[in-house]
């Protein structure tokens, strides 16, 4: 229960499927986050993002949403700031981070630092395992948030991200 | 010149839809379908696949209700391992059943606070933009705050006995496979951590109190929309009192007259037939005896506040009398009022769940038992949209032979081709132009029955919801996606 754990100031947030082989590069670089037993940091791991989990990042100073990405990007992986956005899809299986965070700021007056983590994958068939050139992606993903948590100054953390 | 109007998707349902509406040459509605086009599978996957299996590759139908179909089929493969309902241990059975109550509550209140409150609180024919949580939370904080508090409770009460809030385990054959600590059940009762119990009592007494003033106001209005006559099906205990997890099926007419009177859910085969169509995935349940025209029942909470004697609660109870004080103590056949019947449950099971927090059974107790193995096991639970039915057979060595699932939803499947009728003839014939507003209020009628349009077909892949528009010729003249 997450009330229960030590106080972390930063949550990461892996999204997708495990079933659907490079769909769940979310989870596994999550998974990954949480071996290196980092201090203050948190993990969750969701199917898709919903409302009451507005609830869960207006707790944290920071945010990061990982998951994997359909499309080809440079260096396999991309780190974006995440800024809130008034908008609502159609059903509540699922929501995006941007809705998340303004919910965050309307319902409980928080607004975290946030960013998204996209990993680049390219098979999506049902089994449980990573291909080749996600394994690669995930790698370099993280890699360069090793880099971030290392880094001493907010200024400098913001400018490995982008 | 004649038209049909489509709407898709269908918004804030669980799944995919597609209504089509068919309007004949002087623009009035002739005809009106509400489609489930999604692919239907797990009756087949299933097949072949060892019988313990079942309880946790089935709850995979669905994120939204796992741990109805989890239980109905533990319950029927209970019955493959020899264990009938009446013969699990008390711990295992008050385990499954907090785990139930926890799911039905937080399934409710999502239902009431993320997708159906915007109807209620901004109009039925509001502008897109009102039409969703995001506006409810900028306009009506405090209400969105306890909705996703309300629905986060019922889910950790779920991750307690189950492991994760979505797609946990807490069954296996003959019973359940670990109990929770005191520290786990303390985090529900002290509220240093969460909100209490107590408070979830209380909350849920506040929304009901809106639901009344919100009636007061609009009366005639839920009275009259998407009204129509029906059968009501829902599960009683031997008291005739509502039981969500275990008991007998009763049914009744739109009249109150009984037409299935509290038959054991292991002889439902004799009893309900169901029927296809060719323009839907989902089938048709009826009750044989009536027949497929008029044999057809709504099921979920305003059916089965209809169908019970009482609520075995003090709380609930004395909220049902005073729901039904508005029909005289009749039959409710008016479609709005699932929305606040389903608040009437929600109670409910808050106060069972606060009796089983205190109840030491959950702490202790013997988890499973064993009995003659058996080729064939049925399960049926009140899941929250309904009654769900699983049924299993299996060969000499405990392999899946044949499965087959009627899930809650479609049972209301004549039930919400009807609404979607009524809005046509009432809302939309009576007008010379199509707006958003009126295509919301098909949506609306939907809505009101929660239906989990995956769960009904057992979906693969995603289909949005698109509104068509056909003339006399069949010709698609305009159509509206929504996605």
């Amino acid at each position: 229960m997450q009330e229960l754990k030590t106080k972390a100031t930063t949550l990461i947030i892996g999204i997708g499927n495990i079933g659907r082989n490079d769909d769940g590069l979310g989870w596994d670089f999550v998974e990954k986050i949480e071996e290196m037993q980092l201090p203050h940091i948190a993990c969750e791991y969701r199917y898709q993002l919903q409302i009451e989990d507005a609830q869960l990042v207006s707790q944290y100073e920071t945010v990061f949403f990982a998951d994997a990405s359909h499309q080809a990007l440079d260096n396999g992986f991309e780190i974006k700031e995440c800024s809130l956005v008034d908008h609502y899809y159609f059903t509540s299986h699922s929501q995006s981070p941007e809705t998340i965070l303004y919910l965050a700021k309307e319902l409980y007056q928080k607004e975290p630092i946030a960013y998204t983590i996209a990993i680049a994958g390219n098979d999506w068939d049902f089994e449980n395992k990573l291909s080749e050139i996600a394994k690669e992606n995930l790698d370099k993903a993280l890699q360069g948030f090793e880099k971030w948590v290392n880094c001493s100054t907010e200024n400098n953390k913001s400018a490995i991200l982008l | 010149m004649s038209r049909k109007i489509t709407i898709d998707p269908i918004t804030r349902v669980e799944g995919h839809g597609r209504v089509t509406i068919h309007l004949d040459d002087y623009g009035q509605v002739k005809d009106s379908f509400f489609h489930i086009v999604e692919f239907r599978g797990f009756e087949r996957f299933i097949q072949g696949h060892p019988y313990w299996e079942a309880p946790v590759f089935v709850q995979r139908l669905c994120g939204i209700c796992p741990v109805s179909h989890h239980l109905a089929a533990s319950k029927a493969i209970d019955q493959i391992a020899g264990i009938d309902p009446k013969d699990l241990s008390p711990t295992a059975t008050k385990l499954r059943r907090l785990m139930h109550y926890g799911q039905v509550f937080q399934s409710h209140a999502l239902h009431f606070f993320y997708l159906a409150s915007p109807d209620l609180l901004f109009g039925f024919d509001a502008p897109v933009d009102k039409r969703n949580i995001v506006a409810v939370a900028s306009e009506h904080r405090d209400l969105a705050i306890k909705g996703i508090t309300m629905r986060r409770f019922g889910q950790e009460i779920i991750k307690a006995v189950a492991g994760k809030r979505i797609h946990g385990i807490l069954t296996v054959p003959g019973g359940v496979h670990k109990t929770i600590t005191e520290t786990e059940r303390d985090y529900f009762l002290d509220g240093n951590n969460i909100e209490s119990i107590d408070t979830m009592i209380e909350w849920t007494k506040e929304v009901i109190n809106f639901m009344k003033g919100y009636h007061e106001k609009n009366r005639k209005q839920l009275d009259e929309f998407a009204f129509f006559p029906s059968g009501h099906l829902g599960m009683v205990n031997d008291q005739g009192e509502l039981d969500l997890y275990d008991g007998k099926l009763r049914a009744k007419d739109f009249e109150g007259n009984i037409i299935l009177n509290d038959i054991s859910t292991d002889s439902y085969q004799e009893y309900f037939a169901e029927a296809v169509a060719n323009w839907s995935y989902m089938k048709f349940p009826y009750l044989k005896n009536i027949g497929r025209e008029k044999g057809w029942n709504r099921v979920g909470p305003m059916a089965r506040l209809n169908v019970c004697d009482r609520i075995p609660t003090p709380l609930a109870e004395k909220e049902r009398q005073f729901y039904l004080d508005f029909s005289g103590h009749k039959i409710i056949n008016s479609t709005m009022y699932y929305h606040w019947a389903r608040l009437i449950e929600m109670l409910y099971c808050a106060e069972e769940i606060k009796l089983l927090l205190n109840d030491p059974d959950l702490l202790s107790g013997e988890l499973v038992r064993q009995g003659k193995p058996r080729n064939k096991g049925i399960g049926i639970i009140e899941a929250p949209r309904g009654t769900l039915t699983h049924h299993y057979e299996v060969d000499d060595k405990g392999m899946i032979t044949r499965c087959n699932l009627i899930v809650s939803t479609t049972h209301n499947n004549d039930a919400m081709n009807e609404a979607v009728k009524w809005v046509a003839q009432h809302v939309i014939s009576r007008h010379g132009n199509i707006t958003d507003g009126m295509l919301n209020q098909v949506e609306v009628a939907i809505r009101a029955y929660d239906p989990c349009l995956s769960c009904a077909t057992q979906a693969l892949g995603q289909m949005s919801l698109t509104a068509e528009l056909y003339n006399h010729k069949a010709e698609l003249i305009d159509a509206r996606t929504k996605n």
